[in-house]
């Protein structure tokens, strides 16, 4: 299903973004990416995702208010539209199917 | 986080971004990365969350982020008005856009060829792998020479433990150190060809150098006797396409002798030596017979040590003289000079042979720095010459402009704005014309090849480096020639420009006047240079060497037999040979030499050329004796060899008062040949003007004839040759016939000059025009300029006469100024160059007058015939219009 790709790392910006429903902007996704996933994310790299995302549809965004520790610059919230849940639902669901089908003689790793 | 007090983010990536971000995102992203930027400072320094922060900026460069630069863009829209404005302008002056174009295309072109010529000079030998540790045992005494002992060469691989490996070769040399062509015959197709540039080799020749193999195996294949490797060129002509490992070639008359081993890719033209095919030392060395060649006591190899890569060759150096007396087998007093450094054996490196060495028996003629530097000097002028021609032109047609100029300031164009469309349209002109300059270089690289007797491959300024060296050459051009126009028109007020108070008259005069000055001194340079080339290779020619030159053919002769004498005899026959003489070496030629010394003094040992020639050798090379007498064969010390003649060098360096009688010894290789001196000759130039006289020693010997010298009837070459090839022939039916004469063998010593001449006489005939055709333009200008003045001046009575002296004043005294002060600095090149010879013309001060008197006749020339129009007209005609 085209409709519904997404990269690894999407999926990770999504989910976060989900996780951090209504305080998702760029800083606090990439730092509780960096947390949990313990890997680095540059900005630009995650900008670019977001924008990606957007752009299919699986985003929206809003300008937020200004704050001082922002330099007067606006934050640009994110969150996860319908689409974007489908498609989340999408991957889980592929994934699982794929995952229940694995034959249990393949996961059998004996020591011999 | 304190929110009291942020940190400021470092200021230039900020600006970047905001370059070049989309502006609808840039809000958000600067403030993520304002918002980041604090949290960074919490835990980082300063220095290290300014390095995050340009890591996380320059992460937008990302195709999300940035700007469309397209239709809408100001930049775009900005380029592409001052496109069509350069275009507008060029195309209404056709005349000066076109004079423009040439005189850029013309310098560009000699640019890039000289640059192309300059590369493959500086790349000769670069092309082994190590080339840099590649290095020639050179032998440094007073008559330094590049031949040394065919053992030093391995013998240094085994004692130094900096060597790697090394090689001897030699070329294949006929008995009077001339090169021989050897005849190689593929018996079953019968191709045979002279093959020059043979040589024997060390097996060891491909470990020092690169050569590319094709056929055979580079480790064994030299290991053979009577192996032979040859280059692909002389490959392909025996046997076309097909292999050639495993054939036999003919040797001379040897049929069969040579097995052909190898075939390796031919040597480069950079490289100071070629050879058609190789045959291994293993193969004379098989003839088993004990050749003082090959032993320690000949100096004749060339020899080649490849160190290891990081080893010094000044510790090399530095161990040699010691380590050279353990073999030499000199007499110990003989080792003093060698051991105190009077004389050395030097480690020439192989990329420096080329333009650095020029002493006794190079394998190939050499050229030097000092011609690198003058071809450089020159293509430098005429590039001077045309960006100041380019220069001036736009200033003068940037005055035709000032309206333009005027309504874009009046409008708010800034200052960088106008320099930036001045530059654009100066860099078009420059790239059109670099790009036609290309077209040009390669279409004509036969003519110029032919033109220089170069082999400069063209496709080599396609390469990266020479395109970078010419746009870099073309940027500079357009840089300076629009950056005056521009600082002179933005110095201008739009206000009196659009006024057009200053519209009528066109400023910046001593600037183009200093220009052309600059401009003439460059020519001047070039002329006088030239001509002072000129006079040198005149004086060379018309030296008098002290010996007949014309009318005089060499015929190489077979020396396995001496048939000197059947020869004379036959040849003296045909009408119009008017004398005969056998003779061992062609005057201008290669000598070989050896010590000799005389019975009474034995330690003031000289080393002296020498050279082999019968009885009439003297009356037909028409030489001089100035005591004593000449050979004569029908007394026994004569005909034996005893006798000796020397040349007054010879006399002089040996400290003899009366040398006649004198009894001399000549160390002849391992035979110490003692004799009387019977005569001594009048010095004459016997190697080429480039060196002085040096001792000789003459004597007969027939096995050393190489060659019959034949004074010829002027008038009938062409009677005479055939039937001297034909006695040849019936003497000697399996060679080839080869006749030299004389002065063609002499003219091609001064090859290197005449082809200076040739190229500098070029390049000063392309400077000439260029200023002179600048010059036209600035004249122009002026008299346009003084047309009403002039119109005044005739209303009250000037003559044409007068106008004329009053236009050409200014420009002559310019010229003047430009000789003064080129006179010197072509004083200082020349002498430079003069150094090169040991005969000298010296620089006349006459030299200098006439490209005075020649360039400023020339100049009141075009400035009079471009002047004489308005000087002519009627003055009513200039004053009417106001």
């Amino acid at each position: 299903m085209k409709k519904y790709q997404l990269g690894e790392f999407e999926e990770y910006v999504l989910l976060t973004v989900g996780v951090l429903h209504g305080d998702a902007y760029g800083v606090t996704i990439r730092e509780e990416i960096q947390k949990r996933l313990e890997r680095k994310v540059s900005i630009g790299a995650l900008q670019s995702a977001l924008r990606r995302m957007e752009d299919k549809g699986f985003l929206k965004s809003e300008l937020g208010e200004t704050t001082k520790a922002r330099g007067g610059k606006r934050k640009r919230y994110f969150k996860i539209t319908a689409l974007g849940k489908q498609a989340l639902d999408f991957n889980m669901e592929t994934r699982m199917k794929l995952w229940k089908e694995i034959p249990d003689v393949a996961l059998q790793f004996s020591t011999c | 986080m304190p929110s009291n007090s942020l940190h400021k983010v470092p200021k230039l990536p900020s600006k970047i971004i905001q370059w070049f971000c989309k502006d609808e995102l840039l809000e958000e992203i600067e403030g993520d990365l304002f918002e980041h930027y604090q949290v960074l400072r919490e835990d980082h320094t300063k220095w290290k969350s300014d390095i995050f922060y340009w890591f996380h900026a320059f992460h937008f460069l990302r195709p999300f982020a940035l700007k469309k630069f397209g239709q809408n863009s100001n930049i775009i829209i900005m380029y592409r008005s001052y496109f069509k404005f350069a275009l507008r302008a060029m195309w209404r002056q056709k005349a000066s856009t076109a004079f423009n174009l040439l005189g850029l295309i013309l310098a560009f072109t000699v640019c890039g060829l000289i640059y192309l010529h300059v590369q493959q000079e500086l790349s000769y030998d670069k092309f082994h792998d190590r080339a840099e540790d590649i290095y020639r045992v050179a032998w440094m005494n007073e008559n330094p020479q590049t031949r040394t002992p065919h053992p030093m060469a391995q013998a240094m691989v085994s004692d130094f433990p900096e060597i790697e490996s090394a090689v001897s070769l030699s070329p294949i040399y006929a008995p009077g150190l001339t090169k021989q062509s050897i005849k190689l015959t593929l018996e079953k197709e019968n191709i045979s060809f002279n093959e020059p540039d043979g040589y024997f080799v060390d097996s060891t020749f491909f470990d020092v150098f690169d050569f590319k193999f094709l056929e055979g195996n580079p480790e064994t294949a030299l290991n053979s006797s009577w192996g032979v490797v040859l280059s692909k060129s002389t490959a392909e002509r025996y046997f076309g396409d097909a292999p050639a490992i495993g054939n036999r070639l003919s040797f001379d008359v040897n049929t069969d002798m040579l097995e052909v081993v190898g075939v390796v890719e031919d040597a480069p033209v950079a490289s100071h030596f070629h050879f058609n095919f190789l045959i291994s030392y293993v193969s004379l060395k098989s003839l088993n017979f004990n050749d003082p060649w090959m032993s320690w006591t000949d100096f004749g190899h060339f020899n080649y040590v490849k160190l290891k890569a990081g080893a010094s060759e000044e510790v090399v150096e530095a161990k040699i003289p010691k380590w050279a007396t353990m073999y030499l087998g000199w007499p110990e007093e003989a080792y003093e000079d060698l051991l105190n450094g009077i004389d050395r054996f030097d480690l020439q490196p192989i990329t420096d042979i080329h333009l650095t060495s020029n002493i006794r028996w190079e394998l190939e003629a050499n050229s030097s720095y000092t011609y690198l530097f003058i071809y450089g000097v020159s293509g430098l002028f005429i590039l001077l010459i045309s960006i100041i021609n380019f220069v001036n032109l736009s200033t003068a047609r940037s005055a035709q402009r000032l309206k333009e100029v005027g309504v874009k300031k009046a409008i708010g164009a800034r200052k960088t704005e106008l320099l930036s469309q001045f530059i654009f349209e100066s860099t078009l002109t420059t790239y059109v014309a670099l790009g036609l300059s290309l077209l040009v270089i390669r279409n004509l690289e036969s003519e110029f090849n032919n033109l220089v007797q170069g082999q400069i491959d063209v496709g080599l300024i396609f390469s990266t480096q020479s395109i970078l060296f010419l746009i870099i050459v073309a940027s500079i051009t357009a840089l300076i020639a629009a950056i005056y126009p521009s600082f002179y028109l933005n110095a201008q007020k739009p206000g009196d420009i659009l006024k057009g108070l200053s519209g009528k008259k066109i400023g910046g005069a001593k600037v183009r006047n200093t220009l052309l000055g600059v401009q003439l001194v460059a020519a001047i340079v070039m002329i006088s240079g030239s001509l002072i080339i000129n006079e040198q290779i005149k004086f060379l020619k018309n030296k008098d060497l002290g010996f007949k030159q014309e009318q005089l053919a060499f015929i190489e002769l077979d020396n396995y037999e001496d048939k000197s004498e059947l020869m004379k005899t036959n040849m003296l026959q045909i009408s119009g040979v008017e004398s005969i003489a056998a003779l061992s070496n062609i005057p201008g030629g290669q000598f070989n030499q050896h010590p000799i010394y005389p019975e009474q003094n034995p330690d003031n040992r000289v080393d002296a050329s020498e050279l082999f020639l019968d009885d009439d050798a003297m009356s037909v090379l028409e030489l001089e004796i100035v005591a004593g007498r000449m050979l004569n064969e029908k007394m026994a010390a004569d005909s034996a060899g005893t006798a000796f003649l020397i040349n007054e060098t010879a006399a002089k360096e040996l400290n003899l008062e009366d040398p006649v009688g004198k009894n001399l010894f000549w160390v002849d290789n391992e035979n110490l040949v003692k004799g009387q001196i019977i005569g001594v000759v009048k010095d004459f130039h016997f190697k080429s003007l480039h060196v002085p006289i040096r001792p000789l020693i003459m004597m007969s010997r027939h096995r050393g004839f190489n060659y019959v010298v034949a004074s010829l009837n002027a008038e009938n070459y062409s009677m005479i040759i055939p039937q001297l090839e034909n006695e040849y022939q019936k003497i000697f039916p399996q060679n080839d016939f080869v006749l030299k004469f004389l002065d063609d063998e002499i003219e091609d010593l001064y090859e290197e000059e005449s082809r200076t001449l040739l190229l500098t006489s070029l390049l000063s005939g392309i400077s000439i025009f260029l200023s002179i055709a600048g010059l036209i333009g600035i004249v122009m200008i002026a008299i346009k300029q003084r047309v009403k003045e002039i119109g005044i001046r005739k209303v009250l009575g000037a003559s044409i006469g007068q106008i004329l002296v009053l236009i050409n004043g200014r420009f002559l005294i310019i010229t003047g100024i430009a000789t003064v002060v080129g006179i010197p600095i072509t004083w200082m090149l020349m002498r430079n160059w003069l150094g090169n010879f040991t005969y000298q013309n010296g620089i006349s001060p006459l030299t200098f007058i006439l490209t005075a008197i020649g360039l400023l006749a020339l100049i009141f020339i075009t400035i009079s015939a471009i002047a004489i129009k308005t000087a002519k007209s009627n003055p009513s005609l200039a004053l009417r219009s106001e």
